[in-house]
This record gives C-alpha cells, structure tokens and sequence, in this order.
C-alpha cells in the first residue's frame, strides 16, 4: 500500500478559497491579460476574477470557465483535458490537452520558460499552477499544431495512475484559464474536423448509443435522477413551445406556462442542490476530509507513522496534511485535544476542532484504550457516552462517518485486548472499531484496511465506473444547464422566445448527458399534451 | 407597387392564349409543371434567374388559386413568407395586394416568434399571381394536361443516373423540350377525392384529374419511392345565413403591417379590412361525427394525416368531449361565403350540414360547397439533394405537396428554391442551397431531404435551432444579398437592401458609441429602471436593450445623432434585444456550416464501404443518402464513429479524384496542344 505525505497546508489557506493574484505571476502574459478582461467583463467592476466568476452565477466551483462560459455551444476555441488513458487503476496514466491554450497549460504545470521540443517526451516534475506543490513527475509531451492527433496545440502527461494524481493533475488542468474537461467524443471529433483521424482511432469515438448506455449503467439513482430532469425539461419545453406555435389560434390556456414557471424553478433549484450536495465527485478532486479528534492525551497526534510523519508539539490548532490512502485523496486534520481549558489560545483550538469536525466526511475518534472500564459491556457504554461527548451530538452517531481508534492497546492485558477486538466489532450503535497501538505497530492492517473501506465508500468507486471524467463533464453541463434556466424567468413576461431559448439551451446542456433530443421529440409532446387544430 | 393596375382577367386571359399560340419554339431551359402556390414561384423565379421558362398547368384560370384556407402567413409560416419576399418571390408582395385582414400573431411572445398573418380575397390575390407572371420576362405559360416526362436511359458509366429532356402533353402535340423540369403537382399526383362513401380521381373539386402516367414513371421509370398522404378542406358556409352576433368578433390589427420588404403598407386600406369570428363546438358535434362514422371512409383509411391540421373527425376521436375552436373566416371582399377554419370533414354532405348546425352561430346555415378529403402521391423526399432535385435524375426537381409538405407557404418556400436551381442546371451553373443556420426555408428543406415525412410537414419556429437568429425582421439581411448572388433577386430589390444594411450599420454603430452615465439615465429616462446600483454608463445599444426603453425615448434623448434613423426604430430595437444572444449562437452556427460544406458524393457504395461501420448504419446511409456530412450526422442512428468513418472515406478519396482529375487535366491540355498544333499546321 503506497501511502504517503503529500503536503502540508495550513488550515485557514483550506477554508478560504481564494486564489491569489501574486500567482498570476507564473503564468505567459497573454493568459494573464486574458484572465483580467475576463474578470473585469464579468462584472464591470475590478475584483479578482476568481470572485467574479463565482458571484456571476452563485455556484462555487473550482473551474471557473464552468461558471461563467458558454452556456451550451461548447465551441472549438476553448482548450480542453481529458483523461484519454481508461479509467480505473493503472501504471500510466495519459491526460491529454487540445487547443490553443495548451502552452499555457504546459508552461505552467510542467514550469518550462521555453516550450521543449516539439514531440520529444521529457520528464518533468508537474505542479500545481495555483499552489505550486508538485502532484507527481512524469512525462510531458508537445505536439504544436497541426502536427497532433487532434490537429490543434497538444500536450499530453504521462503520469502515474493512481486516481489522486489523476483527479489532482485534471483539477489543476481545470484551474488554467481557458480550459475545461473535454465533452463525450470531443477529441475525435476535433481530430475528425482537422481531418486527422486514422481509422484505428475509431474504436474510441463514443457513440450516442455508449452513452445512453453509460448513463443507464451509471449508479442507477443518479441516471434515474437525469432522466427524470431531462423528462420534466422536455416537457416544460414542449409546453412553452406549443404556447408560441399554437396559442394564438389554439385553446391553450395560459395556465400552461404558469405550470411551465414552476415546473423550471423547481428544476433550477433541484440541480443547484445537486451540484451542492453531490459531493462524491468533489471529495474525490479534493480530497475526502477526515478529522482526527478526541480527549487531550488520546495519542492523536501519534498516529501510526505509516499515515504521516509525527508532528511535534502539543497540536492547538488544526494540523492538515494530504495524504493517499489506497488511491483516493485524503485530507487529514488533526486538531486539539477536547477539554474544557481556561488557556484562550486551547480553547480557540478545541473552538477550531468542533469547527472541523462539523465538517468532516469521516471522523476518527480516537480513545486511550487505558480508559476503558475492563467489562465489554460497559466499555461499549462508555465509548458510546464519548462518541456523543466528542462529536457533540445528542444523538447517536451515523456509523458511516465515523471510525473508533482504541489506541496505545499494548497497554492492556492480551485477554481484554482479544475480548474488545471480538465484542465490539459490530456492536449495535457503534461506529466500527479498531485496536491499535502505535508503539507495537499492532492492528495498524486492520484500521488501513477500514479506513480505506470508508474512503471509498465516500468517494464511489472508480473502477466500478468512470468517476474523475464524468464527473467533471457531468457537472460542466449541469452548471451551464442551470444557468440557462436562469434566462427563462428574466424573460418570461418580456420576451418568449428569448425565454423559450433558455429552456432550449438548458435542454441541450442535459442532452449532453443524456441524449440530444431534436424537434421532433418536443412536437411529440406538444400534439401529445394538446389538441392542436388549425 | 400596389399603385399598379391590374389588367382585367379576361383581358389578360386572352394576352396568355395568345402568347400559347405564339408558342412557335418548343425549347426552353425549365418546363414547370402545375400552377399552384410551388409552380408559380418556381417559374416566376426561374425566369429571374434568366431561365427560357414554361409553366404548365391544367387550367390557367386557376394560377394562384388558394384551394384550401383564404389566408396567408402566421407563425413559422410567416417567416416563410418574409423570406420568401426577401428572395424576391412573389407571395408576400400577392399578399399585401389581396390582404383583407391582417395581424400580426403572438405579438407579446418576442420579435422572434411575431407572425405576421392577413386573410386574403381569393380573387385578388389569382389575379396579382397571373399578372405577375405575365408580366414576367422570359415566362410563357401553357394550358395543358402533362402526359409523360421524358428521360434519358442512364449511362453505363452511372447506373441508375438518368437525366431529363422534356415533356409531353397529353393533347398528341409535339414534345417540349427542357434541361431542368420542376414538378409542382400538389395533390393531383394520384389524386382521389373523398366525400361520405363517395370517391373520385383528382385533385381539387370542379377540376379534372391529371393523368396518371406521371406518378408511373416516377414509381416505375425513375424507381422513386412513393408514398400517400391525405388532407382535407372544410366545407364552404353561406356568409348570410350565419347569425354572426353569436360568435366572437376578431377584428384585424388597427395598422396592417405588410409581408413584404417592398410595401410600407397594404393594398386595403386599415379601416375597409374585415373581421373575423370565433365559435366554439358542441357536445352534438362530437355525436354526429360518432354517428358518421361509418359512412366516411376517408377517416378509416390509414394514410397519414397531418396532427396540426386534422378533421374535426380526427380531433373528435383524439380528444373526445372537448370544446373545439371554429374560426368563421371572409373569403374576400364580394364573396357571400365564409370560410370554417378547424371543421375540415369528409363525412356525406347531408351530415356535413347536421353538423355545422350544432353550432349555436350556425344553427341555420347552408353550405354552399361540401367539404372533402383528399389523398395523393407524394415522392419520399430524402431521395431528394438540397438544390430539390432528384439524386438519381438529373434536372428534375420536386416542389412543394408532392415533397410531403402542406401549407402554401411551405409550397411556395420550395418552388421558388427549385425554380432557382432548376435555372442554374440549365445555365450550367453550380446548384446552391441554403443552410438551416440562415433560413427556415433552410430548415425545411433540410428536415424533408435528410429526415424525410411520416406525415404532411408544416413549419413551426420550433423546428429551427437558431430562432433568434431567423426572425421576420432581419429575412431580407439573411437572404436578399444571397438572392442577387444566385440571381433571383432584382437589382432594385438588391440595392434597396444594401441601403437598409448600411444604414442599420451606421445606426448600430452610432448607438455603441452613445453613452450616458447611469445617474442621468436615471433622471432622464427614469421609467426604464436602471438599477441604482450601477455607477458606471451605458451604451445606446445597452439601454435600448431595457424592456421598457423604445428606440423615440432614446432618439429624445440623443436627436441630434438618432433621429435620422427613425424609420428603423422597431428594427433597431430588435437588434439591440437580440444582439448578445445571436452572438451567443454564432459559434454553434459556424461548426454546423463548416460540417454542411462538406459534401459527401452521392454514388458512394455504403454497403461496400472499406470502413468500419455497422450494417444498420450503413442501411440508413444508403436509404437517404445524406448529401452533406451536416445532413449525415442529424440522422437519426448514425453514429459520430460512422460520421468519422465517413469523412476520412471522402477525404481520401477526394484527394485521389483532384489528382486524377489533375492528370486528366493535364492529359487533356497536352492534347489539345497537340490539336492546336496540327491545326495551326493545316493550311488555312
């Protein structure tokens, strides 16, 4: 198991996400500029532009250029990424990048001044543009046009294959200005466009049918969840459509497109919600949080030296490192030792702690095994008591979440030791328990293993499906579909056909998911839905 | 325009006979076939195009008949009008010459989706068709029953490639010959009549059925897949046995506003135009139509029939116990006869009149003609390229219900395009087509040639991508220059369309350049609600995209640099409303042309393809033969693999054909140098 430290962040760098200008610094001048004007367009006002994308729609996303681009022609003068190697674990990993901004791109991630020469695979150390932590080494390739698969500029990255490096490389792709993730079979038909395409390359090119396909197979609810959009979209469009085709010499009520203002501002605030909540996808670019806490002395801060290198000192603050466990993202946090203290700096920490904790996809708990009552029974009860008392929840704790570290074992009997391990495994109402001692090394197996069953319950699994990619395109289109619907009530009453639009476009986004759907469909609905006659 | 007098129909009836009797040369460059709504346009454009044209029909006192609803334009079709006149045609400019009434429908639904709609005197607007025609250069027109086309037997070299060379008349005259033929035969292609039991051959009641050898050699001669469609027409309501006050009075826009780019107003004048009325059905009109069912064989039949024009049988039957609207439309300015939009029936005459009779409004009235159902053959249009010829015959051309469409405008959108390419084939210039990303006649016969009809097609905005895009006021900006290009638009038409454009570019640019700060739009303009917030200015073109901001407030504000472009105040306010969302499409629309330029050939073997492509795929390219790589990927099945597959095919094999055709030039230089020489060898 590859586990190892990654970097260190401070705790308030990570709560507030704003991307600092002096960083623009690393970037060519032209992109630089471009990014001002941009910002600057978004609002009309100076701020970072950064801000600005967020505050134009309301959505806080990492990829600007999904906020406030194109609402649904994704047209060819953007630069997009894509993991074009297949998804799952691997050796190697290739990401590919096509378009204009491609230089930009790899002067950037793989920090080259000159670009290197044209087709001649380097080695380098790429980095994160914003932050500038290193995400892996591998090898980067230039192709400058028209001397490409796709016949644009084109960079691609050898990397290795773990899907946090993928996520963090795709992630730091998406930061770039004028990039985003590439649409289904968006390379091939950029290739086929430039006229490049070999017939071995054809295999790949995804068809409407894959994807239909592909949206079937995704985690049932999710596709569920699409389709039924895209049925309640088709339908509000219909309506709307067959009120500007049919209502001047047709009965059709105005009621129609009272039912179509609901209809819309239900599915606007529905997708939102799910760009919000939806936060596999996200954990898995960001990496999944987990809080280590519990009683001051618990030996938190001495986890077992395979997850992170000790940090010295008694912890008061919030201690965050990025680490991989089993190929997924992981941040941990490790806060301060809950206990009613009078020294204001612990208590600002143990204030920071609860903050976190509040947060946290995943909590470690952990206890000092040396405080447990010897009876199993009442040691369940008081491990019960302490998992409130920590996580200051009234209730009892969502198992899911949370994950019991009996620490320093090698302090107990071996018989207590054997009784704990077998009865509190499974123990109604508790989280799942590990025994552990970080002197002996003891149990350390167990709890990896658990806690990487954890993580990846949180994350999905990629292998059982093609999270990091579709995911971003996935939300790309449902930020773009969101915010065409926004266009149909700011024209509802002055404009129809500019409102009608919006639907239209917002249709088109989804399709991108879920199928295109062309006229006929909707005039289906329509001499469906209404008796029209002349 | 509408200053000129019309000749009296029998003199120019007498004009035409004797230009038929002159008719000494039995050649020309396009033969049209048919007179309708198609017919008329295409010879009209034709001929403008600088074609030698014929058009034949079966009674020349019919051209530009309206055989079915007395009106012109609406939503979608109105668009088809606007373009049409952008092209020079002749129906928007027929229109405001006949119009009776006019409005413009979905007024309060945005400038994209406007249809400018006028019901029309049938009688005025014949004679505007049949004086334009004769009054057309280099058009002679025929009376005559077609009887056989005339093709060539296909060259080995290009099997199953035939091309045209004439006609023949079923009079025993002379065969005419042609390079291009348009057939615009509407519903005489195989024509029956259906009323009650009853059935007849034709087309249209009170006139002959045409001969049938036309559809035989289509099916059989060219191999044409042919299918049949059906339609109908209401019966014919006498005007004064109608008790008006019981319907709902619809009176027509205060202000008429014309179809064509030419007019600055119609013919009527705004206070001598007639109303409409509006009526509702009855529970006893659903139970006569169960009652006659039984005896209306045109409703049992399983032909297709449109769903946006159905018989108020079909309405009944689909959506039982509803109240149906009845709109009692005038017929003209003398005519004593209404015409009942939405009662189009087949059942026998005697339940027709029980029928109407159910309705309060109508409870006396008399009919004066029956209605009745029509069916007829249509040709499957993705047999068709985007020029409307036929692929597999060279010179031949279909327009308007012989394509499976209905509607007049959808006929004459059609006509006037085959007229155009029919001409061009004579003149052996290169076919053109027009893109959906610029017209909706572009979108029609887009959907007809690569989707092909399961039902009679009709336009709706809501089959165009771009609808922001292709609104009524800007057709002439989209169309008329590209029309002089082709040749069908006049050079007066031309220049008066160069002058808009320039003139709304300058107003354009002279509104970015107009600013005003946010505080005084505030104390200026304080009804528009610039928001208070704003502390930078605004632009003209900004402002005017205020919902409450009109081009006068503006020009009030800026006289000096505005108010001479007055004349364009409603379409400079469009432009500026619309301006950021047609820039939004741009990019979209320019992906879709790029794929529409690339053309596939039309003998390529896709059962023999050396691609890797799937049978069923390769089943729907070789049935509708797409004629573009755009066409081929709005097909439903076609795959992007496919799509890919395909263009790499063409590329290579276009790449070899330019160097064979290289050679061959080459060749052929170096042998006619060879001539040159051993002429200049000769002694002269």
């Amino acid at each position: 198991m590859s586990v190892k430290v990654k970097r260190r962040l401070s705790a308030q760098r990570r709560i507030i996400p704003v991307v600092h200008r002096g960083k623009d610094a690393r970037l060519d001048g032209k992109a630089l500029q471009r990014r001002r004007e941009e910002g600057q367009r978004a609002s009309g006002r100076r701020r970072g532009w950064m801000t600005d994308a967020f505050t134009s729609t309301g959505i806080s996303c990492p990829h600007r250029l999904l906020c406030d681009g194109v609402p649904a022609g994704l047209a060819d003068a953007d630069t997009i990424f894509a993991l074009s190697s297949g998804h799952g674990r691997c050796g190697v990993a290739v990401v590919r990048v096509s378009g204009p901004a491609s230089a930009t791109a790899l002067r950037c991630m793989a920090r080259h001044t000159h670009l290197p020469p044209p087709r001649a695979a380097l080695l380098r150390s790429i980095t994160d543009p914003r932050s500038g932590e290193v995400l892996d080494r591998g090898l980067v390739l230039w192709f400058p046009a028209p001397h490409s698969f796709t016949g644009e500029d084109s960079v691609e990255f050898h990397i290795h294959g773990g899907s946090a490096v993928i996520a963090a490389v795709l992630q730091a792709l998406g930061s770039v200005p004028g990039m985003r993730p590439a649409e289904a079979g968006e390379f091939t038909r950029r290739a086929f466009q430039a006229g490049k395409l070999g017939l071995g390359d054809l295999i790949h090119a995804e068809t409407e049918a894959q994807r239909r396909q592909a949206l079937r197979q995704m985690s049932g609810e999710l596709g569920h969840l699409y389709q039924d959009w895209s049925r309640r979209l088709k339908r509000s469009l219909a309506h709307v459509e067959a009120f500007i085709d049919f209502s001047e010499d047709e009965l059709i009520e105005d009621g129609v497109l009272d039912q179509v203002d609901s209809s819309v501002s239900d599915l606007q605030a529905e997708i939102e919600q799910h760009l919000q909540d939806e936060r596999r996808g996200e954990r898995l670019r960001s990496g999944v949080q987990v809080v280590i806490a519990g009683a001051t002395n618990a030996g938190k801060s001495q986890r077992p030296a395979a997850i992170v290198s000790p940090i010295a000192g008694t912890t008061r603050d919030v201690v965050e490192t990025a680490v991989d466990i089993g190929g997924f993202p992981v941040l941990l946090s490790d806060t301060a030792g809950l206990r009613d203290s009078r020294d204001l700096v612990e208590q600002e920490g143990v204030r920071r702690a609860r903050e976190r904790m509040q947060q946290a996809d995943l909590t470690l708990v952990v206890v000092d095994s040396a405080h447990l009552p010897s009876e199993v029974h009442e040691a369940a009860d008081f491990l019960l008591e302490h998992l409130r008392s920590v996580l200051s929840s009234p209730t009892q704790p969502e198992t899911g979440r949370c994950l019991l570290v009996l620490n320093k074992t090698d302090l107990l009997p071996e018989t207590q030791r054997k009784e704990l391990d077998r009865e509190l495994r499974g123990f109604r109402g508790l989280p799942p328990v590990c025994l552990i001692s970080c002197q002996s090394n003891d149990g350390l197996k167990d709890f990896l293993t658990a806690l990487q069953g954890s993580v990846k319950t949180l994350c999905g699994d990629p292998l059982s499906g093609a999270p990091t990619l579709t995911q971003a395109r996935h939300r790309a289109h449902l930020q773009q579909c969101v915010a065409a619907l926004a266009q149909y009530p700011r024209y509802r009453d002055s404009d129809l056909a500019l409102a009608a639009d919006g639907v239209r476009l917002a249709l088109t986004s989804l399709g991108r998911i879920t199928g295109r759907v062309g006229a006929e469909e909707i005039l289906d609905i329509i001499f469906k839905d209404f008796c029209i006659g002349k | 325009m509408l200053t000129k007098k019309l000749p009296p129909v029998q003199s120019f009836l007498l004009l035409f006979s004797r230009r038929v009797s002159h008719l000494t040369r039995q050649q020309y460059d396009v033969i049209v076939v048919g007179g309708g709504h198609a017919g008329t346009e295409a010879a009209a454009a034709a001929a403008r195009v600088g074609a030698k044209t014929l058009l034949v029909t079966q009674k020349i006192q019919t051209i530009g008949a309206l055989s079915c609803n007395p009106s012109l334009g609406g939503i979608g079709k109105g668009h088809l009008v606007r373009e049409i006149d952008a092209l020079d045609g002749l129906c928007g400019r027929a229109g405001d010459w006949a119009g009776i009434h006019f409005s413009v429908l979905n007024r309060r639904k945005g400038p994209a989706v406007w249809g400018p709609r006028a019901q029309l005197d049938r009688q005025r607007y014949r004679e505007f068709i049949q004086s334009e025609l004769l009054s057309t250069p280099g058009l002679t027109v025929l009376e005559g029953s077609v009887q056989e086309l005339h093709v060539t037997e296909p060259s080995p070299e290009e099997p199953g490639r035939h091309r045209v060379t004439g006609i023949c008349l079923a009079d025993g005259s002379p065969p005419i010959s042609a390079s291009s033929v348009v057939l615009t035969t509407g519903t005489f292609l195989c024509g029956s009549l259906f009323v009650g039991q009853t059935t007849s051959p034709g087309g249209r009641i009170g006139d002959a059925p045409s001969s049938a050898g036309m559809s035989q050699i289509l099916r059989e001669r060219l191999d044409l897949r042919i299918g049949r469609l059906r339609t109908g027409t209401p019966p014919r309501i006498v005007k004064d046995s109608v008790d008006l006050h019981l319907a709902q009075l619809h009176p027509p826009d205060s202000h008429p506003t014309p179809f064509s780019f030419m007019n600055t107003q119609t013919s009527c004048k705004p206070e001598d135009q007639l109303p409409c009325y509006l009526t509702y059905t009855t529970p006893g009109v659903d139970k006569v139509v169960k009652e006659s069912l039984h005896l209306n064989c045109h409703i049992q039949e399983d032909t297709k029939g449109p769903r946006y024009c159905p018989s108020i049988e079909s309405r009944v039957l689909r959506f039982p116990g509803r109240s149906h609207q009845v709109w009692l439309e005038p017929e003209g300015v003398t005519s004593n006869l209404l015409y009942p939009q939405g009662l189009s029936m087949t059942m026998p005459p005697d339940m027709q009149l029980r029928l109407i009779r159910e309705i309060p409004a109508m409870h006396r009235a008399e009919i004066h003609t029956p209605g009745y159902g029509v069916q007829y053959d249509f040709v499957c249009p993705t047999q068709l390229s985007p020029s409307l010829q036929v692929k597999s015959t060279q010179g031949l051309f279909l327009a308007g219900q012989i394509n499976g469409t209905t509607g007049y405008e959808e006929a004459a959108a059609q006509g006037l395009w085959a007229g155009v390419n029919a001409a061009r084939w004579a003149l052996s210039m290169p076919l053109v087509a027009l893109s959906r990303t610029e017209s909706y006649i572009g979108v029609l016969i887009d959907d007809l040639v690569s989707r092909g009809v399961t039902e009679p097609y009709r336009m709706f905005t809501s089959r165009a991508e771009f609808r922001t895009s292709l609104r009524p006021d800007n057709a002439d900006l989209r169309l008329t220059l590209k029309g002089f290009e082709v040749g069908c638009v006049s050079s007066l038409r031309y220049k008066e369309a160069v002058k808009v454009k320039d003139r709304l570019q300058e107003a354009m640019a002279t509104l970015e350049t107009l600013t005003l700060s946010t505080a005084s739009c505030r104390k200026k303009l304080p009804d528009i609600g610039v928001s208070e917030n704003k502390n930078s200015s605004l632009s003209g073109m900004e402002l005017l995209q205020y919902k409450d901001m009109s081009f006068e407030m503006l020009a009030s504000v800026f006289p000096e640099s505005l108010s001479r472009y007055m004349e364009f105040s409603q379409r400079l306010k469009i432009e500026a409303v619309y301006k950021p969302h047609c820039d939004l499409n741009k990019k979209e629309i320019e992906r879709i042309q790029k794929e529409e330029n690339m053309a596939l050939p039309q003998d390529i073997d896709y059962f023999s393809l050396p691609v890797s492509m799937s049978k069923e795929v390769r089943e729907i390219l070789d049935r509708v033969r797409p004629s573009t790589l755009g066409s081929a990927t709005r097909l439903e099945g076609v795959t992007p693999a496919a799509v890919v597959a395909l263009f790499n095919y063409v590329q290579v094999t276009g790449r070899k054909e330019r160097k064979r055709h290289r050679n061959q030039q080459e060749r052929k230089e170096e042998e006619d140098e060879e001539v040159c020489k051993r002429n200049a060898s000769l002694p002269q």
